[in-house]
């Protein structure tokens, strides 16, 4: 092999090198467009798939399934659910001086009973969200009541469910958009009846009174806190 | 007594049922089964098992248009290059999160892993199908070391990578097993799996490429190229990352229930940084292709059929999705990075499919076109591969994290 071999400039390693030099010049351009700015545009989409922004008065909570009568569930494998009372069901009652859970082992139903809030007005009984029976009980929510109040979809979970039918369980509850809407519709629905009740009128939000079942019949609040959970045996919403 | 011969008895029904049946009765989990999906996968594989059972019993003569003039065709550019190159995620993702440190990946390594495992099972598969007498695939592993091959090398590597990528799955088989202590044991290994499976896949991916530096005179000018060996790499870390967003969207739809919608956002941030990846390799790329084209100085050809066909696959599916990855990107347009991944994953197969059968024996009198058969076959392959994917992903902690365990 020849030693200068590699010194001698022809035409393809010339346009070798230019080929070479193009593309470090041009990446520069490219590097800057591919990262240029990411904040206006890309977050608010990535925001958007999280589908769980808050409501004015009701937090909802990413990953969520939401029951009518205001238990959550969320899939922690394919045959392991955790479920909870929603912000709504913690705002709703205030305050719980206990809360019944049931014990593991127990076969639970959707739509049916499941938990009992124990409040100053009187017992309130919770629906399941799922089939399955209970795997596992969160003895903190037992022993601190105000945990499923205070940080419902986080610590406050209440119970957690092995389940054989959750994609068809899933399928009767509310997620993302839908989840959303339905509690956009209820806030706006209690908004206009608060307004009635009270005279007073949120109209740029606001923030919702821990207890509100009370507010709104303060002589049965256990009524109402029943008519929205759906446990009081039939009738609609607000 | 009785009792516990009814326990004994009870416990392996229960334990199919709730493993293998989903915790459905058997009548249920068959129903279950009764989709579009399952009935097309049916179909091709109504046709396409006789017809490995016949290629067994009759030899590739009876089943395949090969010859001893173009002995490597469909099986091998479709089941074996492309399978391997699309495989190419397991190590690409492991590295980026193991290694690098990336943790916010962490939730399509083991979707990438898996389909790494299975791409490499289907390869061997694929493999046991092309090879005239398949039985001796274990002789240059033990018997017959020929250290002077390409083969030898490709042998050894995609045997010791299938084995790796087998072990850095294992983890979620003991979890859903409850095998605690093996899971914990294996978990340990992490690191050294994914730094031996970075070299195997480094060695073996651009080893394919340089099999056909062994063919200058039967491969195209314009794809014959001493670079071969780099592009086969590079192009294999854009058909692992873009592999990796087109079957996590998909996974995603498809496997819906088992993801929480925080899952399904975290993704969106994942298909985005993973497509920038994808568009900066795609970049490089297609400047390494350029320099091979004028290292050859085949500018020329580029005005013939051939050059035609050779600038869809470098502008069509090279430099297009790589300004619309790094388009979509800007944007934060998630749909339009899976869209551009999918061209990806469509130019690294056809790139594959080129080098091993399109431009191969490109001046030869008589040219290769696969029989129906071995299109059947293949589709049968690839119809399994999916299949098992889907049976892993509804049964195992893949797509999520399984409650029992800290994630590692």
């Amino acid at each position: 092999m020849n030693s200068h071999e590699l010194l001698t400039i022809y035409s393809a390693k010339a346009i070798e090198y230019l080929i070479a030099v193009a593309y470090v010049v041009l990446f520069i351009p490219f590097w800057r467009y591919v990262n240029g700015r990411p904040a206006a545009a890309r977050v608010p989409a990535a925001e958007r798939a999280r589908g769980g922004q808050p409501t004015d008065w009701f937090r909802m909570a990413e990953g969520i399934l939401f029951h009518p009568g205001h238990a959550w569930a969320r899939v922690e494998s394919p045959d392991l659910v955790t479920v909870g009372l929603d912000d709504f069901a913690g705002k709703l009652v205030g305050s719980l001086s206990s809360i019944d859970l049931p014990a593991e082992g127990t076969p639970l139903a959707q739509g049916e009973r499941a938990w009992t809030l124990q409040t100053r007005a009187g017992a309130i009984d919770m629906l399941s969200p799922v089939d399955g029976t209970v795997f596992a009980v969160n003895h903190a929510a037992v022993s601190s009541p105000r945990l499923p109040i205070e940080a419902p979809y986080e610590e406050g979970w209440l119970l957690k469910v092995r389940g054989r039918r959750l994609a068809a369980n899933a399928n009767q509850l509310l997620s993302g958009s839908l989840a959303r809407r339905w509690m956009e519709d209820l806030t706006d629905r209690l908004r206009s009846h608060m307004g009635l009740e009270l005279g007073l009128v949120y109209e740029d939000g606001g923030l919702m009174i821990d207890g509100f079942a009370n507010v709104l019949d303060p002589e049965h609040p256990e009524l109402v806190a029943k008519h929205f959970l759906l446990t009081d045996g039939g009738g609609s919403h607000a | 007594m009785h009792t516990s011969n009814t326990a004994r008895q009870a416990l392996p029904v229960s334990w199919v049922r709730d493993k293998l049946l989903m915790g459905m009765s058997l009548r249920r989990y068959l129903r279950s089964l009764a989709t579009p999906f399952d009935a097309v996968a049916a179909l091709i594989l109504l046709v396409g098992v006789p017809v490995i059972i016949y290629r067994f019993t009759f030899g590739l003569g009876a089943v395949t248009n090969l010859s001893q003039a173009n002995p490597w065709g469909l099986w091998i550019g479709l089941d074996v290059l492309s399978g391997v190159a699309l495989a190419a995620g397991g190590f690409t993702l492991a590295s980026v999160v193991y290694i690098f440190g990336l943790k916010q990946y962490h939730a399509v390594v083991r979707p990438a892993i898996l389909t790494g495992f299975l791409g490499y099972f289907f390869v061997v598969v694929g493999l046991i199908v092309d090879l005239g007498r398949p039985w001796k695939l274990p002789v240059p592993l033990v018997y017959s070391w020929g250290t002077g091959s390409v083969m030898f090398e490709v042998a050894w590597c995609v045997c010791l990578y299938l084995i790796v990528l087998a072990l850095e799955f294992s983890p979620a088989l003991f979890e859903w097993l409850g095998l605690r202590k093996l899971r914990e044991w294996i978990v340990g290994l992490t690191i050294a799996l994914t730094v031996f499976g970075v070299m195997l896949s480094t060695l073996h991916q651009s080893s394919l490429g340089a099999l056909f530096l062994l063919v200058p005179h039967r491969l195209h000018p314009l794809w014959y190229t001493p670079f071969v060996p780099i592009h086969f790499f590079v192009s294999a870390i854009i058909a692992g990352l873009s592999m990796v967003i087109v079957e996590s969207g998909l996974s995603h739809r498809i496997f819906r229930n088992q993801i929480g919608a925080s899952a399904h956002a975290d993704l969106e941030y994942i298909t985005l940084g993973l497509g920038k990846a994808a568009s900066v390799v795609l970049f490089a790329y297609f400047f390494l292709k350029i320099q091979a084209l004028a290292d050859s100085g085949a500018w020329a050809l580029l005005n013939t059929p051939y050059g035609y066909w050779y600038l869809v696959e470098v502008l069509g599916f090279v430099l297009l999705p790589c300004v619309l990855l790094a388009h979509a990107v800007r944007r934060g347009n998630v749909a339009l990075v899976r869209a551009g991944a999918a061209v990806a994953v469509a130019g690294v197969v056809l790139n594959r499919l080129n080098v091993s059968v399109v431009a191969m024996n490109w001046n030869a009198g008589v040219r290769y076109v696969p029989s129906w058969m071995e299109v059947v076959t293949s589709m049968a392959v690839i119809t399994i591969g999916v299949l098992t994917f889907r049976f892993i992903v509804n049964r195992m902690p893949v797509l999520h994290q399984h409650p029992a365990y800290q994630p590692h």
